[in-house]
């Protein structure tokens, strides 16, 4: 019964193997993800016990962003990095705090509890500012204004929602645009599926006439086939993006919205803007200037 | 539990109507497709035999959802003007006909040998031999066999509604529902009723025809 005593053995060696590749996979995983645009930067200094004090001690700043929705956060399959409009604002947090910034996976269901428990210091996923979501954290000043638009192929004789009766229109099943399209859109024929990846087949090959949920996705659509194009000026609804951090943390949020004015003004915002977005939809757009008040009020344009 | 039903009898009734329709008219197709391959697979051409068995491994051996994808996604990519209807019965008719070849091939062979050969003997051509004397007893024999079928087509209508035809199925007018009300519970189970009724029908009309036709051996 040789084998028998060995088992017990072998179970401990793995359990060490597996917890000291752990920790080296999270060392690896920050170095490899921080690109570390601070670096070079001398160390700044920050009022002790802020939560920037903390972050500049620790020298890595953790932010929660998308990995499967380009162009805001996405995994580049050429070359494995996180890329996006929404990292490339976390870099810029980073590079103010003087740290490296690490990118952590955070979709819907779990970014709120990230911030909660303290995993991430920071979201940026695509987040809309409501009043729900500021009961359970803080929010910084919208960065982005994402908008509820409609996708078709390019020289369709849809112009705006009106046009929409008696089309075929594709959206997520259970998504807010379902009710939306309901109330706007009552006359169009719904096709209800489970991703916006089969909205996307199902407008290629000419199943339905038009799609509709957030600009974010359906500049992820055009970048995927460019004969689809945004119906220019039609606006369904208006989905202001927060960056999301520990509730009450007035410190931080006031260090946020600088480096976010400091973004929006010298430049940084419109090229990010351009590249993530405007060569794709041929749109233009201006850094959002309205504060979480007004986003939180419904009061934004 | 009975308000998520009549607040949302539309939608419900919109949905099992839907659904009837496809599973009556996938039904005739693969009856129909499903005698042809069963013909073929017990047609004394070797030719004729091996065409017959290639239909039925292909269409039993791949997944519906994939066939849905095919027959909708691929052939509109290859500028073919389906549509989700006739995509989502071509689909579920010709998996289901794999089926029905097999029941009947094996109700086929539930008829012994000599009464071909009878036939043969008599001066029947072989087409005649199975149309007048071999199918009329293999369907028959075959009528449980065939209940089954039809009762594993219903349910696997519910894999239409759920593929990216986007056809209003009575389980997608369910999910519908589902989102609308957060009721998860009530909105299943009136989908499960739904199939139920459809189903029970099935077994009422299979059972009535074996009790008419079948033979007790």
């Amino acid at each position: 019964m040789s084998r028998r005593r060995w088992v017990p053995v072998a179970a401990v060696a793995m359990v060490m193997a597996l917890a000291g590749a752990g920790c080296g996979g999270d060392d690896e995983g920050g170095g490899s993800e921080g690109t570390s645009q601070g670096s070079g930067q001398s160390q700044k200094s920050f009022e002790a016990g802020t939560t920037m004090a903390r972050i500049a001690d620790k020298g890595e700043i953790r932010i929660g962003v998308k990995y499967d929705v380009p162009p805001f956060g996405f995994k580049n399959p050429r070359n494995n990095q996180i890329e996006g409009f929404d990292i490339d604002f976390g870099k810029a947090v980073a590079q103010e705090l003087g740290v490296k910034p690490t990118f952590v996976e955070a979709i819907s269901d779990n970014r709120i509890p990230f911030i909660t428990d303290g995993t991430v210091d920071l979201v940026l996923s695509t987040m809309t500012i409501n009043e729900e979501r500021a009961q359970e954290i803080g929010f910084t000043d919208p960065y982005f204004i994402a908008r509820g638009r409609i996708l078709t192929k390019e020289g369709s004789d849809i112009k705006g929602v009106d046009d929409l009766a008696g089309k075929k229109v594709c959206t997520a099943l259970g998504s807010t645009y379902e009710e939306t399209l309901k109330k706007q859109a009552p006359r169009a024929d719904l096709r209800l599926v489970d991703t916006y990846s089969e909205c996307l087949e199902l407008i290629q090959n000419g199943a339905v006439d038009a799609v509709s949920t957030d600009d974010v996705i359906l500049t992820g659509m055009i970048i995927q086939d460019d004969s689809l194009a945004l119906v220019p000026g039609e606006e369904l609804t208006v989905e202001p993006y927060g960056g999301g951090f520990k509730r009450g943390d007035t410190k931080f949020a006031e260090f946020l919205n600088g480096v976010l004015e400091k973004y929006k003004s010298d430049g940084r915002w419109q090229r990010a803007y351009d590249k993530w977005l405007g060569q794709y939809t041929k749109e233009e757009q201006k850094p959002p200037d309205a504060t979480l008040d007004q986003a939180l009020q419904g009061e934004v344009t | 539990m009975f308000d998520v039903l009549t607040e949302n009898f539309d939608a419900f009734a919109s949905g099992l109507w839907v659904t009837t329709r496809l599973v009556f008219a996938s039904f005739v197709v693969a009856l129909v497709l499903g005698t042809v391959v069963a013909a073929l697979r017990v047609a004394p051409v070797r030719a004729m035999q091996a065409a017959g068995a290639v239909y039925v491994e292909i269409f039993r051996n791949t997944p519906l959802l994939v066939l849905l994808f095919i027959s909708f996604a691929g052939l509109r990519r290859a500028e073919v003007d389906i549509s989700a209807w006739t995509a989502g019965i071509a689909s579920l008719g010709v998996y289901t006909s794999a089926y029905v070849a097999e029941a009947l091939r094996s109700g086929v062979a539930a008829v012994s040998r000599g009464q071909i050969e009878a036939g043969l003997s008599l001066g029947f051509s072989y087409a005649a031999v199975l149309r007048r004397i071999v199918l009329p007893q293999a369907f028959r024999t075959v009528i449980a066999p065939l209940a089954s079928v039809t009762i594993a087509m219903v349910k696997n209508s519910a894999i239409v509604g759920a593929s990216l035809l986007a056809l209003p199925d009575l389980l997608k007018e369910a999910r519908i529902v589902n989102s609308n009300t957060f009721q998860t519970t009530e909105a299943f189970f009136w989908a499960a009723v739904g199939y139920l009724l459809l189903t029970a029908t099935a077994t009422v009309v299979f059972r009535a025809l074996e009790s008419r036709y079948a033979i007790h051996r």
